[in-house]
């Protein structure tokens, strides 16, 4: 079955595609991710599925329904988490569950939710003295408060801490477990590789990859020599087309090798020399974070 | 892939569970609304303590030995009465909509089964009840303070035009919200057009040295209108004050107005903020995309 289906979408701002004509399908019960940079079209893309924005031209069927047309039925059967909050700051935590749950033919026990986000010592917390964190747990509740088939996840986790993260996680997995079909987008590449099953890269409003996460990170990339190092360490000795593998935002030695044990070992060679602590040296295939930065600055490589 | 997988796309087969009633819901709304307005201090001052106080201090400076007390009574509760229903169908409904739509409260409820028109019927009924209720606090306190006698028949028609007064200034605002796109920019907006209106019509009394050109232009627009009904009906000595036909064409007209602008111009999005706005990446030219 088919949850999503988009073809030849293409949404434009004044002259200019934000959307360029892209197509794809979803099943259901699957998780896939949006992965992009900022004015990728990524939250475009939600706003059309979910009936916020109309597209310029293209087709889009959302559960077999155009998201323009779709009735109440068919909003039930929707839950939607935007990257704002969207819920009143005066209402209490159950006071908000329940008011959006009224309006769901079968949605989940109240109190079932609250576990499920772990919010039951502040049910009755209003929603405004909660923390950022809190309140975005608050905010996936109510978006999965009416038991969604098909759940729209725009940036769940942005702002939150590795605790509530991995919070988060747990509850989207459960809900998978239950049969839902998540899209969401997410800008951390470790969030896209435990959730999602299927990595879409959009770049410049189009689709560069569609691939699992394995198959992208494992994409024609040569392996990587990863090495953190101190700010002003010395290169002298490193050969200067290791040396220029310098990571300058992160000061990480970041080297993608044609010849892992000839450049290794120059590594290596050059580290015990100058005294450069190994601790934190990593060998081996490159990350999906290289495979996604190397796609993204270079589209042309896309993986289609 | 620029194009749809060869997947056969099939209609996913509804759970096949009613759907809930659509009027408990609009009653939920409803309730939801008058929550929120309860808990925002700015609304409950601004439509019942604010014009209670006025009009305690006013009716406390009234010589209450005057023979003319009775016919100074009723103008002041009407005035004080329209300023407390501007205050809340006008400026706090205008303002709490233009902040459920940039804190994204309006996008949330489109993505729900309710319906549009569900979410500004809850909004407009709280209105109507809150603004009633207001005035029925004037009221008891012009009674309790001066012994003016309300004539049971005028209550009816009291009820009426207070709802139909909330209901026009609610319908403006709603529209006005086309034209301020934050929370920041909806007091001045607000406050340029509430201020001249309400005072010009007699909210703090009559202006006895207004033009009669500056009468007759306020006679249509809403607030003296409403001002002349209340007053017509708290003045109505007794059984059922014929309703006031002309005030209320005024008024129902400005709310045929202001709706049909809301239905054709209102924005669900919140503006998005310049720094909000991002980059194309390299390469690619043109507006940001989102």
């Amino acid at each position: 079955m088919t949850a999503i289906e988009v073809r030849r979408l293409v949404k434009q701002y004044s002259a200019y595609p934000a959307l360029d004509g892209i197509g794809f399908a979803i099943a259901a019960g699957t998780v896939t991710a949006l992965l992009g940079p900022n004015g990728a079209g990524k939250t475009t893309i939600m706003e059309i599925l979910t009936g916020l924005a109309r597209p310029t031209s293209g087709t889009v069927r959302v559960l077999g329904v155009d998201p323009q047309r779709g009735p109440r039925e068919w909003r039930s059967r929707i839950g939607v988490v935007a990257q704002s909050n969207g819920i009143d700051l005066q209402l209490t935590v159950t006071e908000a569950l329940r008011l959006f749950a009224r309006h769901y033919p079968r949605p989940l026990p109240v109190a079932e939710v609250l576990d499920m986000i772990d919010l039951t010592g502040d049910a009755h917390t209003r929603i405004g003295a909660l923390s950022g964190g809190q309140r975005r747990r608050v905010d996936v509740a109510v978006g999965v408060i009416g038991r969604p088939e098909l759940l729209f996840l725009d940036e769940p986790t942005t702002g939150l801490d590795p605790e509530a993260r991995r919070e988060l996680w747990r509850v989207v997995t459960r809900l998978v477990d239950q049969g839902t079909t998540v899209l969401l987008t997410t800008h951390y590449l470790d969030e896209a590789q435990h959730l999602a099953g299927r990595l879409i890269v959009l770049v410049g409003g189009r689709i560069v990859a569609d691939a699992p996460p394995e198959q992208l990170r494992t994409r024609d990339l040569a392996p990587t020599i990863r090495l953190p190092l101190p700010v002003g360490a010395s290169f002298a000795g490193l050969p200067d087309t290791l040396a220029a593998h310098r990571d300058p935002d992160s000061g990480e030695l970041r080297i993608a090798s044609a010849d892992l044990a000839a450049d290794l070992a120059t590594v290596l060679d050059w580290a015990r020399r100058n005294h450069v602590d190994l601790a934190g040296l990593q060998v081996g295939s490159p990350s999906l974070e290289d495979a996604y930065l190397a796609l993204v600055a270079d589209p042309a490589g896309s993986l289609l | 892939m620029n194009d749809a997988s060869a997947t056969t796309s099939a209609t996913i087969s509804p759970p096949g569970h009613r759907m809930p009633a659509l009027w408990p819901l609009l009653a939920h709304q409803v309730g939801y609304q008058l929550r929120l307005l309860s808990r925002t201090p700015r609304a409950v001052f601004g439509s019942i303590l604010m014009p209670a106080i006025l009009l305690a201090l006013r009716l406390g400076r009234l010589d209450h030995g005057d023979g003319a007390i009775a016919t100074q009574v009723a103008p002041l509760i009407a005035g004080l009465t329209v300023l407390g229903l501007a205050s809340t169908a006008y400026v706090t409904y205008a303002s709490s909509l233009v902040a459920a739509r940039q804190d994204g409260v309006l996008r949330r409820w489109r993505t729900t089964p309710l319906p549009a028109a569900g979410y500004f019927c809850g909004r407009m009924v709280a209105t109507v009840l809150l603004a009633e209720g207001a005035a029925a606090a004037l009221i008891a306190i012009g009674i309790a303070m001066t012994g003016m006698h309300l004539s049971a028949g005028a209550v009816p028609v009291l009820v009426a035009v207070v709802a139909v007064g909330a209901l026009a200034f609610a319908a403006i605002a709603t529209a006005l919200t086309v034209v301020i796109p934050t929370v920041d920019a909806a007091f001045p907006v607000l406050a340029v057009t509430f201020y001249p209106l309400v005072l010009l019509s007699g909210a703090f009394g009559s202006l006895s040295t207004e033009p009669g050109w500056l009468t007759a232009v306020l006679s249509y627009l809403p607030a003296q209108p409403l001002v002349d009904a209340v007053t017509g009906a708290l003045r109505h000595a007794g059984g059922v004050p014929p309703l006031p036909a002309r005030d209320l064409l005024v008024l129902a007209c400005w709310g045929a107005v202001g709706l049909t602008a809301a239905v054709r111009f209102f924005r669900w999005e919140p503006t998005r903020p310049p720094h909000a706005q991002t980059a194309r990446p390299a390469g690619v030219s043109g507006p940001p995309a989102r």
